[in-house]
């Protein structure tokens, strides 16, 4: 056992540093100039066209005249230090906006993993009690068709509906810019209030998933003899559900929650541009359109370790929560 | 039913076109089998069926039924629905349903070209990695560990972002993170067949690799991965919308992502009712198209894998 969990740590690091590795390697593999062209095609930016002096001295500033192995070398010390690089947009260092912006993008995510594991597992728990009869056939129904469509989607209708339509939420942004808040609950309620729109996108695609599973594990558990038993000693409906036969259906639904925030944070990243959400996504389609090259890296970097590192755990927890395994 | 008949198409080649002589009485059986496929479908399946062929009519019959030109202005900019314009124009004056017509093929360009790249290159990776077996096998083993557990889509940014916004790129950024679930299954069958009986009184007669591959494992797996592909179609046709949505898509395509990351653009849209055509028609299609892939895609899988079937 104890070889097989360092096993998975050697599995990990190895994980990271090819990310790492691929970092480093694609911008200078891809064909062109990083500097010769610091512009958009947008209208609103004005065109910067540098001289050759310049360019000789921005590559000498990068390092970019260094042979690849010394670059390489230079690079992750940087990275060990935390240094991301420098902005050529923003005109910041990229650790500084990225923490800047994490907050909201965390917050998001864990509000929509928290929300959908709950109600998707309730669902799952009244579809799985219901079994073959009409409340579990129609949620069944309703439940596979809104976890087939991509959480973009769902984000723009609620947008458009109930945003720009119906005008019961923000259209945009994470706070009420300039607003003067009379107490910390208004000010709270403002976060929360535009944070409803996106976080609840999120959660309807994401909903799905955590159902479906809730309903097979809970099936497969209420068929077991103990909770024959339990009906036998006469409890009540609800207490056998929740208290008896959840526990058990409960592990592989912990797991599913850590295994699934890669792609949760794939749409996190998309419904955050639908709403002009102040996170990580908006940041990087910014940096997309200015190409802001070392702000995107450095999004890529601190998004895929953080769900390597989500997946790490997972394997922990699912370890201290299986007593099968762990023995 | 393109989808199907493409699927007759490959496993023509594979499997029939070695025996010219059944080809008929063998096309015979492939298109009973599919009826009765068909038949087992549960209705999301039919339901998904019919709004998939009716999407791959739209593409192949885009010029016939379109009248006006989808990357010229044809009209006033942002007319409603209504006479000459079936779903309206955009910003630019340009027909929305000419747009749509061409956006149902550039999607099923990028399904099918995502599909088949990374599930017959997936597949064969898997057997190889299967059937070979050792060092090798280990290798492919640990780099689809690594690759499960790296999130997807924020390398397909970066990786859009550096190689520049075009179709192939796109197909092949996309063909690069889904080849993953096909290798798995080919890997896992092989390992399955490898073990049989049948296939070891092959050997024993003497089997070379090419007989077996041609004879015992395609046919097995080539089925499981047909169905993976429909999985990966509908996979990819999201991403490239999402990748299109972030103004990562080619510019020239006007996939059904563009024209949205076009319509969100548009400075007004939150305040008029431009959206209610210029929006809202390429989500439904968008809505529709994935939907109905996912659903056949899960009937499927249910009729394929027989652990499925029996519960």
């Amino acid at each position: 056992m104890q070889h097989k969990s360092r096993m998975r740590i050697i599995e990990y690091a190895i994980t990271i540093w090819v990310i790492i590795t691929l970092n480093f390697l694609l911008p200078r593999l891809i064909p062109g100039d990083p500097f010769l062209v610091l512009s958009s095609q947008e209208a609103e930016d004005e065109e910067i066209i540098l001289s050759e002096e310049q360019r000789q001295y921005l590559f000498e500033y990068y390092g970019l005249d260094q042979p690849i192995h010394k670059q390489y070398f230079v690079y992750m010390g940087e990275l060990l230090r935390g240094n991301l690089g420098f902005s050529l947009y923003y005109k910041q260092p990229v650790s500084e906006i990225i923490i800047s912006r994490l907050p909201w993008t965390v917050f998001m995510v864990i509000s929509a993993v928290v929300l959908s594991t709950l109600i998707g597992t309730i669902i799952g728990c009244i579809s799985a009690w219901h079994r073959e009869k009409w409340v579990d056939k129609s949620l069944f129904l309703f439940m596979i068709f809104f976890s087939e469509i991509p959480s973009f989607l769902i984000g723009l209708i609620l947008l458009f509906v109930f945003a720009a339509g119906l005008g019961l939420f923000p259209l945009a942004g994470a706070v009420t810019h300039f607003a003067d808040f009379q107490s910390g609950w208004s000010r709270i309620w403002d976060v929360i209030h535009h944070a409803i729109l996106p976080v609840t996108a999120l959660t309807i695609s994401h909903l799905g998933g955590t159902y479906l599973l809730g309903r097979n594990s809970m099936t497969t558990v209420l068929e077991k003899d103990y909770l024959r038993t339990a009906w036998a000693k006469g409890l009540s409906q609800s207490r056998i559900i929740f208290r008896h036969a959840l526990k058990n259906a409960l592990l592989p639904i912990v797991t599913r929650v850590f295994i699934s925030l890669g792609s949760l944070v794939g749409g996190a990243i998309l419904v955050e541009n639908v709403f002009s959400y102040p996170g990580l996504g908006t940041l990087m389609r910014q940096s997309v359109r200015v190409h802001d090259y070392p702000v995107i890296q450095g999004i890529f970097l601190v998004v895929t370790i953080l769900v390597l590192l989500a997946n790490f755990l997972a394997d922990l927890v699912y370890k201290k929560l299986d007593p099968r395994v762990s023995s | 039913m393109a989808i199907n008949a493409h699927l007759i198409n490959i496993s023509k080649k594979i499997g029939v076109l070695s025996d010219p002589k059944n080809l008929t009485a063998k096309a015979k059986g492939h298109c009973q089998k599919i009826a009765a496929t068909i038949k087992s479908f549960t209705l999301l399946g039919k339901f998904g069926l019919t709004v998939v062929t009716f999407f791959v009519l739209l593409a192949v019959f885009a010029p016939l039924i379109t009248v006006h030109p989808y990357d010229l202005p044809s009209g006033p900019p942002l007319m409603a629905p209504g006479e000459g314009h079936l779903l309206g124009t955009d910003d630019l004056g340009i027909d929305i349903w000419a747009q749509l017509c061409r956006g149902a093929k550039i999607s099923i360009i990028v399904g099918l070209g995502t599909a088949l790249l990374a599930g017959l290159g997936g597949g064969l990776i898997g057997i190889i990695s299967g059937y070979v077996g050792g060092i090798l096998d280990k290798i492919i083993m640990r780099l689809i560990d690594i690759m499960l557990v790296i999130p997807d889509f924020p390398v397909m940014i970066l990786l859009a972002a550096f190689l520049g916004p075009s179709l192939t790129n796109i197909i092949i950024v996309l063909a690069l993170f889904s080849w993953v679930s096909s290798a798995r299954i080919a890997r896992s069958q092989i390992l399955m067949l490898k073990e049989k009986t049948y296939i070891k009184s092959a050997v024993l007669y003497g089997a070379g690799t090419w007989y077996l591959m041609r004879k015992h494992f395609l046919p097995e797996i080539f089925p499981l991965i047909a169905v993976q592909m429909i999985r990966l179609t509908g996979r990819a046709i999201i991403s490239e919308a999402g990748l299109s949505f972030l103004g990562l898509g080619d510019p020239t395509s006007k996939s059904w992502g563009l024209t949205i990351h076009y319509a969100t653009s548009f400075k007004g849209i939150y305040y008029t009712d431009f959206w209610k055509w210029w929006l809202f028609y390429p989500w439904l299609f968008l809505m529709l198209m994935v939907v109905s892939l996912a659903f056949i895609s899960r009937d499927l899988e249910r009729i394929a894998d027989p652990r499925l079937r029996k519960k």
